[in-house]
């Protein structure tokens, strides 16, 4: 199997095992670096408030028909009236963009500082110091069309596909020690590049309302045309089933 | 607490096993190309004492990671009182005396 | 019991299910490792190594299956099946990777 090319076993000393060790310690590191840089997103009060409110009215509009009219109606006077209610009251337009706003800048740039940069100077390194290695062999068949894929900066026409050169093993290490860090170094780690770009996303989905201006108008709205109707009118004579009870 | 430690023993126990067995399968294989010989399969001790130092660590790794929980919600209630079902938050009030301590 | 059990509708814990899915996602991605140590320790190739991948899976399966109980499993997981067939490729990678790392290391050289 092995017999048609033997393989110097210095190089699994100084090449194959330092590349697997460089690559799962640069995950690692980087792990903790960003962990190191990364910001606590503030939220102000102000915001929180808000979103508070907005959360309150709408469970008023939702359990109307449970509390009597008149309780009703003093509810949505505290947040509707023309003058000093919550949701009609004047705020400052919040106009803000991802790009001016120099907070979001600063973490797209630790972003691609902990993500790419490490990846673009390792790998150029790594293609650097360990060139021109053959360093492994996959355990299974493989077609041609992966000896460009498998056997980067080896150019030998003659060579078997399932040969895998220095390069491209450290390519393989980095797309297959994923799951590994997720053990090492538990869930939700910053290792892990495609997660958090997850985590950013979902995160950039959560966030508040930039301006409550626009969400304190819609829920104003709404809460203006609920048609106050209460269901326990009747709930005397449902208690008592078909029972008349005399009320007044 | 101290099963813990000892499936953490059976752990490394397994790891070791294993990793005697890679060095026993690459011995083999350097025994082999020395004396020019082909390789056919691994001599049976070898493989049957990486299987089970497999399944050793499996078995050991599957008592390390925890307990499984029961995913039926009653089950989480059965042992809660029915005063952690008075604490709402939204009849919390901060507007009290204490508010002057904390000043 | 099964009958009854379709009928009122059962309600789960979400943090409960999250709890032991990730239990096992931990299981597996071991496995997932440990298991391609061992197929490039044995020197298996090619489809030999595919089928122990299989052979792995299934051994994992029973033993979660074991530590829930054979007869209670139901008790922590929703689908016994789920159980096996979920992130089936997901680890499959961490497998290769694994099996030519020691492939590699005993065999290559």
């Amino acid at each position: 199997m092995a017999g048609d090319l033997i393989v110097d076993s210095e190089i699994r000393v100084w090449v194959f095992l330092p590349i697997v060790i460089i690559t799962f310690l640069v995950g690692i590191v980087r792990h903790y670096v960003s962990m190191l840089l990364a910001s606590q997103k503030k939220i102000e009060t102000q915001q929180l408030k808000d979103s508070q409110m907005i959360l309150r009215s709408r469970i008023l509009r939702e359990n109307a028909r449970y509390i009597p009219k008149n309780a009703f109606l003093i509810r949505r006077q505290a947040f509707n009236k023309e003058e000093d209610g919550y949701l009609t009251q004047k705020r400052p337009a919040v106009t803000q963009n991802m790009m001016t706003d120099p907070s979001m800048m600063t973490d797209m740039v630790k972003g691609n500082l902990t993500n790419v940069l490490p990846m673009i100077i390792i790998g150029g390194w790594i293609n650097w110091m360990f060139s021109g290695f053959i360093t492994t062999k996959v355990p299974f068949p493989l077609t041609l069309r992966f000896k460009s894929m498998l056997q980067r900066g080896i150019e030998l026409s003659h060579l078997d596909a399932s040969w895998v050169s220095s390069a491209s093993w450290y390519f393989l290490n980095v797309f297959g020690l994923r799951s590994i860090y997720t053990l090492v170094l538990g869930e939700n780690n910053a290792a892990d590049q495609s997660r958090q770009m997850q985590d950013q996303m979902s995160g950039a989905a959560m966030a508040m309302p930039q301006d409550p201006k626009i969400a304190f108008k819609a829920e104003w709205e709404a809460l203006e045309i609920v048609d106050h109707q209460w269901a326990l009118a009747d709930v005397d004579n449902k208690l008592f089933g078909e029972e008349k009870v005399k009320t007044d | 607490m101290s099963s813990n430690a000892l499936y953490k023993f059976i752990l490394t126990l397994g790891f070791l096993s294993l990793f005697h067995a890679a060095y026993s399968a690459a011995q083999h294989r350097s025994y082999l190309r020395l004396n020019e010989l082909d390789f056919t399969r691994l001599p049976t001790d070898i493989f049957i004492q990486a299987l089970i130092s497999l399944f050793v660590i499996i078995y050991g790794v599957l008592h390390v990671v925890g307990d499984f929980k029961e995913i039926k919600a009653s089950a989480d209630l059965e042992n809660k009182s029915w005063e952690t079902f008075r604490n709402v938050q939204a009849f919390y009030t901060f507007c009290h005396r204490g508010q002057s301590f904390s000043t | 019991m099964s009958a009854k059990s379709k009928q009122d509708a059962i309600a789960y814990s979400e943090g409960a299910i999250r709890n032991n899915l990730s239990i096992v996602e931990y299981c597996r991605t071991s496995m997932a490792a440990l298991s391609g140590c061992t197929a490039g320790l044995l020197g298996l190739t090619s489809l030999h190594g595919a089928f122990f991948y299989i052979f792995a899976l299934i051994s994992l399966w029973l033993m979660i299956l074991f530590k829930a109980g054979f007869s209670n499993w139901d008790k922590y997981f929703i689908s016994r099946k789920a159980l096996l067939t979920n992130g089936f490729f997901g680890q499959l990678f961490t497998y290769i990777l694994c099996w030519t790392f020691i492939y590699g290391m005993v065999h290559v050289y």
